[in-house]
């Protein structure tokens, strides 16, 4: 992630203003609420539960849904200012603890700028539905926060169900290539969301096993470890996989070559989104991982 | 002095006088918010009567966008300066001012904040950051100095001096890319927008810090204009000449250091800056440093605005780092003014 | 007067120069003369003080030269040392402006300009004021050098005697201007309250100009006094291993040396 924040500094600084996120005008709504959301996780489910309307600016690693696009960015998270987020006149600005530069957080507050950060924290299916409920209950959408995690729960009982049916337990590395000049982030560890344990767990739902084990989101890996671990199926990330452009290319990677995963041609192509953290479409996301790792070879 | 060389001398550092007021007037106009001139005037005189401006812009204005932009004048006469006096120091024109370790040493600091603070659940509050980078930046250039003294006195020091703060450099840089190796994400990211720069920071305290800092270095270095005229000849000649050579290089370099430490204290790592301004007065009017002195304060202050008007306006209401703004700014610059005339090194 | 007692200088294990004394008196040319490696610069470092020898000592007029701050020396005491190389770009002017650097804080005054167009003058340069000194040929360079050199000097002092130390100028000058030079110098020479020193290879120009000499071989003095004293087949031959003859001019009946 550290990396690839770099690549994201260069293209926001080679971003000309006509990119389409920056220098939108202001005054959508001419209700009294206004708010500045920044948070990939928040902004996610402000969009599954429909309380979009009063959003005026969100952060620039904010991208899901697509739809989020279309409104004014005011930067990276870790590179904010205050000037920035002020001049979109937000009624309150909501962020999950983690924006910087530190400076920042205090000018709001000198300001009385009201800010709120949500209790629960997305870093199990459990917190996931916490903060779910706790948001639903503050943007008025209780009934659909009640959906979201009715139909999470469903899907993901569904899954597991499935999962039993799989004789095989495969082991599975998920990579992260191509971010910083052709080394390896590999998901591993175990625990919350910020450390890569959302895609650990939904291995272990799908009926796999994690081929590399350790602490941490990302570990930069070198290639003997991956082929020490030898997974039998190896997920790649889209950035990486497009970049190759398929999967024989994916085959002759130093590291992954030497792999079974390789050998059998098992390297499947996944959407980082799905894996990164906890959300409502966890429970389609593992039903969707178990076939895939569970699939018969091509 | 000539005559005619005088009043062109006077004349260009009108010039940049009236350049720097004009771009600190549009860095406080404009920005993410554009403030009308009554806004700014309500606030300002709300500011200096000492009440609290009426409305949350005028506030804004006063306590955000004032102080930010008399922070990038000070902290670009701090490097234009700081650039000035490490190029004559040394007589290398690609010296930079945080060369001997400042900023580096800087750099390790704030890195060492980001990671271990949080990890000793350290939170002495907003002066912690600044004070861990100050006191990084001041202790590698101490440990540059000590380090270089071992050899004999003579020509040999000023290469000694370069060689080590190179050295130390490398090795705090190593430092900063390990620290950011270790740290969780957030203090990783931290650490490389710190090393890219930011006066989003500023408030009226650290600007006063900073102010003290800059002006009093740049009135003493104004002092030891002379005496680094002389050593622009060679460290003998510039003993005959009656200069004590060692005692200069001493207060030149704790001044640089004492003015680049506290302005990276509190922005971060700003390059190109320091480099780039001496060059571009050497170019338009020559070398001395009297004139370069004065000049590089009021270039520095300018350029620096310049970049962070840029900074905040192409993208708002997000914010470029600073530090690959002023590269993009000062190399077409310098470019330009390189091809036009014939410069001699 | 300039005196030298004893001087010893080591570098490491190596003595450059043994017990060497010598006198310069005001009013007249030294120079002195060796072959390479004797030690010749350093005794001139060591007479203008930019390094301290490890025994013996210096005297100005009487006064140990120790005594004196970097100040005071700059203002009574030039040096011109082998060609200066300027990174950076300065009109030819400002350089020589630097000569007047020990004698004005802050600005130059009227006769730091004055004495500026002199020096400048009298050394044939006052056309390249304007240019930078990057630009200079080497000759050039060196002239505008002993502006700047004699800048410092130029006018007498109320504290006592003036000293100019020349180490090797005439690197880099044509014929033409090596003549130029040393006459001028020599006039430079005769003022009764200055003391002029310098290193020179050329032995027919040093029996040519010269008041006194002194032959250091091997970091001592292997003889001092008048060129005819200094320039006698003996010294020659042990100094330098050549023997030249040695000849009249029917001009002026100077010594002239024919080397082979």
């Amino acid at each position: 992630m550290k990396l690839k924040t770099l690549a994201l500094i260069l293209v926001a600084a080679a971003a000309l203003p006509s990119c389409s996120r920056f220098g939108k005008t202001k005054g959508e709504t001419a209700g009294a609420d206004r708010m500045v959301v920044i948070s990939q996780q928040y902004n996610e489910l402000i969009y599954a539960l429909g309380a979009q309307a009063h959003l005026v600016g969100v952060d620039y690693s904010s991208t899901y849904p697509p739809e989020i696009k279309s409104v004014t960015t005011v930067g990276y998270h870790r590179a904010l200012s205050a000037e920035g987020i002020l001049s979109l006149k937000p009624t309150i600005v909501i962020h999950d603890n983690n924006i910087g530069p530190e400076q920042v957080v205090r000018q709001l507050a000198d300001l009385n700028i009201p800010m709120k950060t949500f209790d629960a924290k997305d870093d199990s299916i459990d917190g996931l539905k916490a903060l779910l409920r706790e948001m639903g209950a503050y943007f008025h959408k209780e009934q659909r926060a009640e959906e979201l995690c009715a139909t999470l729960d469903r899907d993901l009982a569904a899954a597991l169900e499935r999962a039993k049916t799989y004789t095989t337990r495969p082991r599975v590395a998920v990579i992260h290539y191509g971010r910083a000049s052709n080394v390896y982030l590999v998901v591993a560890g175990k625990g919350g969301s910020g450390d890569g344990g959302a895609a650990s767990q939904m291995i272990e739902w799908a009926g796999g096993e994690q081929a590399i084990q350790g602490k941490g989101m990302e570990r930069l890996a070198s290639p003997e470890i991956i082929a020490q671990a030898n997974p039998d199926i190896i997920l790649m990330t889209e950035f990486g996989f497009d970049r190759l452009g398929s999967l024989e290319q994916a085959k002759t990677l130093p590291g992954v070559a030497q792999t079974n995963a390789a050998r059998n041609g098992r390297i499947y192509r996944v959407s980082e989104h799905q894996l990164t953290y906890f959300n409502p479409e966890t429970g389609k996301s593992v039903e969707q991982l178990a076939d895939l790792i569970h699939q018969s070879q091509p | 002095m000539s005559a005619p060389r005088d009043r062109a001398r006077a004349l260009i550092l009108l010039g940049l006088f009236a350049a720097m007021v004009l771009v600190a007037v549009a860095s406080i106009r404009f920005g993410a918010i554009d403030f009308s001139l009554r806004q700014m005037f309500s606030a300002t005189l709300a500011l200096v009567t000492g009440r609290e401006p009426a409305t949350l812009d005028g506030r804004i204005f006063a306590e955000l966008r004032l102080p930010r932009a008399v922070m990038c004048l000070l902290v670009g006469a701090c490097l234009g300066v700081g650039g000035t006096l490490m190029q004559a120091l040394f007589r290398n024109p690609i010296v930079e001012p945080g060369l001997v370790g400042t900023s580096s040493g800087a750099a390790l600091g704030s890195a060492l904040y980001f990671v271990l603070g949080s990890v000793l659940k350290f939170n002495a509050g907003p002066w912690a950051l600044p004070v861990a980078a100050c006191i990084g930046g001041i202790a590698a250039t101490y440990v540059v100095f000590a380090l270089s003294r071992a050899g004999e006195t003579g020509r040999s020091s000023i290469v000694m001096l370069l060689l080590t703060g190179l050295a130390i450099n490398a090795l705090c840089l190593s430092g900063v890319g390990f620290l950011s190796y270790i740290a969780r994400d957030p203090q990783a990211r931290s650490i490389i927008f710190w090393n890219l720069g930011t006066m989003s920071g500023a408030d009226w305290k650290s600007v006063t810090i900073v102010g003290v800092a800059t002006l009093g270095g740049v009135a003493l270095s104004l002092r030891y204009a002379k005496p680094l005229n002389a050593l622009m000849l060679g460290e003998e000649e510039a003993l005959y000449l009656g200069v004590n050579v060692a005692r200069l290089k001493w207060a030149v370099l704790t001044i640089n250091v004492a003015m680049v430490a506290v302005a990276t204290a509190f922005t971060g790592v700003i390059g190109f800056v320091g480099l780039i301004v001496p060059h571009i007065l050497r170019i338009i009017h020559g070398a001395d440093n009297r004139y370069l002195i004065a000049g590089s304060a009021l270039l520095g202050a300018t350029l620096l605005s310049v970049a962070d008007l840029i900074a905040r306006v192409s993208l708002r209401p997000a914010e470029l780092p600073i530090g690959i703004v002023t590269s993009i700014v000062g190399v077409p610059v310098f470019l330009w003014l390189l091809r036009k005339r014939q410069y001699v090194f | 007067m300039l005196s030298a007692s004893d001087l010893v200088y080591c570098v490491g294990r190596r003595r450059i120069l043994d017990r060497v004394s010598a006198a310069f008196d005001p009013g007249r040319l030294h120079l002195i003369i060796g072959p390479n490696g004797a030690g010749k610069s350093t005794l001139v470092k060591l007479l203008a003080r930019l390094i301290v020898p490890d025994m013996g000592d210096v005297r100005y007029g009487g006064a140990d030269a120790q005594t004196l701050t970097h100040r005071d020396l700059a203002r009574r005491r030039a040096v011109l040392s082998q060609a200066v190389e300027v990174a950076f770009p300065i009109p030819a002017r400002e350089l020589v402006m630097m000569g007047r650097y020990p004698h004005f804080t802050g600005r130059p005054s009227a006769a730091d300009e004055e004495i500026c167009d002199e020096v400048m003058d009298f050394f044939d340069v006052t056309g390249l004021a304007g240019q930078s000194y990057a630009t200079l040929s080497g000759g050039e360079k060196q002239r505008v050098n002993f502006a700047r050199v004699l800048a410092q000097v130029w006018r007498p002092i109320v504290e006592g005697c003036r000293y100019l130390f020349l180490d090797e100028p005439l690197t880099f000058l044509d014929i033409g201007h090596q003549l130029g030079f040393m006459r001028k110098v020599r006039s430079f020479a005769d003022q009764p309250d200055m003391i002029v020193v310098g290193v020179v290879h050329d032995l027919n120009l040093a029996a040519r100009f010269a008041d006194r000499l002194v032959l250091i071989d091997d970091g001592r003095v292997a003889a001092a006094g008048a060129p005819e004293d200094v320039l006698t087949p003996e010294h020659l031959q042990k100094a330098f291993h050549v023997q030249p003859i040695a000849v009249r001019n029917p001009a002026d009946g100077g010594l002239h040396l024919i080397f082979e």
